[in-house]
């Protein structure tokens, strides 16, 4: 019953919330607008584009009833350039993820949305910015829908580049991580937070033990060098009078 | 306000209460599968979230008579995202009752008001668990401790039979380590406490950090912050 899994998600569970993202589709048949647990489905007229989460456009993909249109940012050009800005302009952090839209004033009472729920990989998206489901978004449409995806080859290996390089930048950021928490990760991917989860949560987790044993020791040299003090002082005395 | 609020305010579209309650459970379920401890039951969304799964399903249960393909086609859709539903309740559950099962003694001891009132490191919140959770809890622990009893305890000093004893300086209960380190991603500018007593760090919307839970906690539970 219980779940036997130490926490954090495990890939695929980050891959499910990935599914959750909105795609734009062009359909290649007719479908009505169905009422679905999490919102309608906008009617599908070919050839409309129509936006629709990700599980819905790769079921459609399967059955050959729409195509997907890659999301700007999956396109060769914008993903050379991303790994340009990796690479050569910010050499220590990652690129900066879309922003988040600003909050509506009116509607302070509405939930804020958030990541796989604002629309990061429609075809209006933004194309120089990886959002935060890019793995996942990038492995689910190769794998899925291959041939809607120009030159998916290239694609596939600038992915495997930027993953490379931004994991070498996870790796080399353990440097700063301390004891006390609080190291910015700004821009970094779902499937890297899974990833690493483990391994930074576990070295802030035992830079903290560490730290708090190293604590206790110097309070304890502390009183130590207390007593010692008023030792030394008392042979002093001592020397002095012997003298 | 600048522009870009006055712009997202005029031209955004209303999101319809599905979509945020959607919105919602991902996030509730990210937070408990993430969180060190267990986090306030979620009642009235888990409501609302059980009475739509309901409904869905006895439309499929209406609907699965007709053999035209193109009905058979949309229950397939709604019947895919109905599993998808259930999914996020199902490891959502399993997920607290793996940390009301990892700390028993705790939990009893948050949300009974006298037990909490005795015990300095627990606060009481009795919303923490659902009727069902708080009955599961109650039942567990009360067959564990009869078992326990009649197979070794009581032959045990009756100083010494007690599950949940605190004398003596060292605490019986285990607690969840609220130190812990997390990823989260501040929704609202905010500010979080870094160490007991320490500096502060300023979170701006947008931003991603790791930080300690019991920093954070707070942020979390108010919907400044979420975690990832």
């Amino acid at each position: 019953m219980a779940l036997p899994l130490p926490p954090g998600l495990t890939p695929p569970e980050v891959a499910f919330l990935c599914e959750m993202e909105l795609v734009t589709v062009i359909p290649r048949q007719r479908l009505d607008g169905l009422e679905l647990l999490g919102g309608p489905t906008p009617p599908l007229t070919p050839p409309l584009r129509a936006n629709l989460p990700l599980w819905l456009a790769l079921l459609l993909k399967r059955q050959r009833r729409c195509n997907i249109l890659a999301p700007p940012w999956l396109h060769p050009a914008s993903l050379t350039s991303i790994l340009e800005t990796e690479t050569e302009h910010s050499k220590a952090a990652f690129s900066p993820a879309p922003k988040l839209p600003p909050k509506s004033l009116s509607s302070s009472s509405q939930l804020t949305l958030s990541p796989p729920f604002l629309p990061s990989s429609t075809a209006d998206s933004r194309a120089d910015a990886l959002p935060f489901h890019w793995m996942e978004m990038g492995e689910l449409l190769l794998s899925g829908a291959a041939d809607d995806i120009a030159d998916a080859d290239l694609v596939r290996r600038l992915l495997r580049d930027l993953r490379e390089v931004r994991m070498a930048k996870v790796r080399a950021g353990v440097e700063v991580l301390d004891a006390g928490g609080g190291v910015q990760m700004n821009g970094v991917g779902g499937m890297e937070v899974a990833e690493g989860r483990a391994f930074i949560g576990g070295v802030v987790d035992g830079l903290r033990r560490i730290g708090a044993s190293r604590e206790q020791v110097k309070r304890e040299r502390e009183a130590e060098e207390r007593e010692r003090g008023l030792a030394n002082t008392a042979d002093d005395d001592y020397d002095a009078m012997d003298l | 306000m600048n522009l870009d609020e006055i712009l997202a305010e005029a031209t955004g579209p209303s999101i319809p209460q599905s979509t945020l309650d959607l919105q919602e459970l991902s996030r509730v379920w990210v937070a408990e599968r993430v969180a060190p401890e267990l986090l306030p039951w979620p009642e009235t969304l888990m409501e609302r979230v059980l009475a739509g799964i309901r409904r869905q399903v006895e439309i499929v249960e209406e609907q699965t008579g007709d053999m035209d393909s193109k009905t058979n086609f949309k229950l397939i859709v709604i019947q895919t995202e109905l599993e998808r539903w259930k999914f996020l309740v199902r490891s959502l559950l399993r997920a607290r009752i793996a940390k009301i099962d990892a700390h028993p003694h705790h939990i009893l001891f948050t949300i009974s008001p006298t037990l909490a009132s005795q015990s300095s490191s627990t606060s009481y919140n009795p919303d923490l668990l659902s009727p069902a959770e708080s009955n599961y809890l109650h039942t567990h622990t009360a067959l564990l401790s009869s078992h326990y009893s009649s197979s070794f305890l009581s032959t045990f000093p009756s100083a010494l039979q007690s599950l949940d004893d605190t004398s003596g300086g060292i605490s019986m209960i285990s607690a969840p380590d609220l130190d812990t380190a997390v990823f989260v991603r501040c929704l609202e500018d905010c500010t979080v406490e870094r160490t007991e007593g320490g500096e502060s760090l300023i979170l701006r919307r947008g931003d991603v950090w790791v930080v300690r839970w019991r920093g954070v906690k707070l942020k979390v539970e108010r919907g400044l912050c979420e975690l990832i």
